[in-house]
């Protein structure tokens, strides 16, 4: 599988970049097909393979999507790996960053600023809905609602707090209830 | 109108603390720790708290301008914020830096972990930690949608619509963009009778 050919380099890209302006909602809208490419179309990894490379980029801190560089680092090496990243997050920022040009010419003007008011809500409301999703499709049952709804109360209160502590406890209390 | 007033005043207040250009150096190592540290995916909620509440390169009404115009458009959430918070801050080059130093530290990582030990599946531990960091990264992400609301507004009629934003995709389960498409001319209406009403 190795030896970094051309052919699976394009094959990386041309899968990897229609992904990324189709996911809508962040990554794991995509994660199926993502799937169904890597595993039965071309074979970059098997199906057990492709679980523990979920499973490692969930562990690695970063945007979720760290899975495009495993699996283009699974089929082709660390060359496989920059052009699978590349190819699934470049061509949203392009498109991202043109509007938000376009967006800012108009900074200053009265309807641009209704605008701006108007989506501030939607966008905390979209916040926490991809929290209550999350939430609602883990299997972890009321302890992981209990510890994320203290975990909100506590950052609300001081806002400051460094995230990292927080997180080492949760995964030292999961993992304790794990062991005993 | 005395309350009115305090908003307007409130708003122009978190504006004054908005941008001064920051250096590339400055906005990659900021990057480059966040992504080296921002475990459990919500990148968001980790953007927010570093560039928003702990350097305020940003205000609150920013960063949700910003978000909301992520959130509505494809791509890795996290990663086209990143990109359009460092061209707040730096143009295009400030962009760029931010992207690259997001990037660079998961992507060694887990270069690095996937090199050494391939089979972290299967252990039943790890996968239970994983949820534990899982339940706190959903508390800093309700934290920040909450947290950067009430900071950049003080309009009942804001939080009906981030309630019902929840409601509609968080619990019923509809599909985000028509949800959204709906949500977003009744957010602005409200918005503009608010400010004619000032």
């Amino acid at each position: 599988m190795r030896g970094g050919s051309g052919d699976i380099l394009l094959a990386l890209a041309v899968v990897f970049a229609p992904l990324s302006l189709a996911s809508f909602g962040g990554g794991n809208a995509v994660l199926a097909d993502i799937a169904c490419q890597s595993i039965t179309v071309h074979h970059w990894t098997s199906e057990r393979e492709f679980a523990d490379l979920f499973a490692l980029s969930r562990a690695a801190p970063g945007p979720g999507s760290m899975l495009a560089a495993l699996i283009g680092w699974k089929a082709a090496g660390v060359g496989g790996a920059l052009v699978a990243t590349i190819a699934f997050y470049l061509p949203g920022v392009f498109l991202v960053y043109g509007v938000a040009r376009l967006w800012r010419r108009w900074r200053g003007s009265a309807w641009h600023a209704a605008l701006e008011r108007g989506l501030a809500p939607v966008a905390a409301g979209l916040l926490v809905s991809g929290g209550v999703v999350v939430l609602r499709a883990s299997p972890g049952g009321i302890p992981v609602w209990t510890a994320a709804i203290v975990t909100t109360a506590v950052l609300l209160r001081w806002p400051r707090l460094h995230p990292l502590p927080l997180l080492l406890a949760g995964a030292a209390l999961f993992g304790l209830a794990a062991v005993l | 109108m005395s309350q009115a007033e305090h908003e307007s005043a409130a708003a122009r207040g978190s504006r004054l603390a908005a941008p001064h250009p920051v250096g590339l150096g400055r906005i990659f190592l900021a990057f480059l720790r966040l992504g080296g540290t921002a475990f459990g995916g919500g990148t968001a909620g980790w953007l927010y708290r570093e560039i928003v509440l702990r350097r305020r390169w940003i205000d609150d009404a920013t960063f949700l301008g910003l978000l909301a115009m992520v959130q509505i458009m494809p791509g890795s959430n996290g990663v086209n914020l990143t990109v359009l918070i460092g061209r707040e801050l730096h143009g295009v080059a400030g962009a760029a830096a931010a992207l690259i130093g997001l990037l660079t530290a998961p992507f060694a990582i887990v270069m690095a972990i996937g090199t050494v030990y391939g089979g972290l599946g299967e252990h039943a531990v790890i996968a239970q930690m994983l949820d534990g960091v899982a339940a706190m990264v959903i508390g800093l992400t309700f934290a920040t949608g909450l947290g950067s609301l009430a900071r950049s507004t003080t309009d009942p009629a804001a939080w009906l619509i981030a309630s019902a934003t929840v409601v509609a995709i968080g619990v019923l389960r509809w599909p985000l963009l028509p949800v959204v498409a709906a949500m977003i001319p009744v957010s602005i209406a409200l918005a503009l009778v608010r400010r004619h009403r000032r």
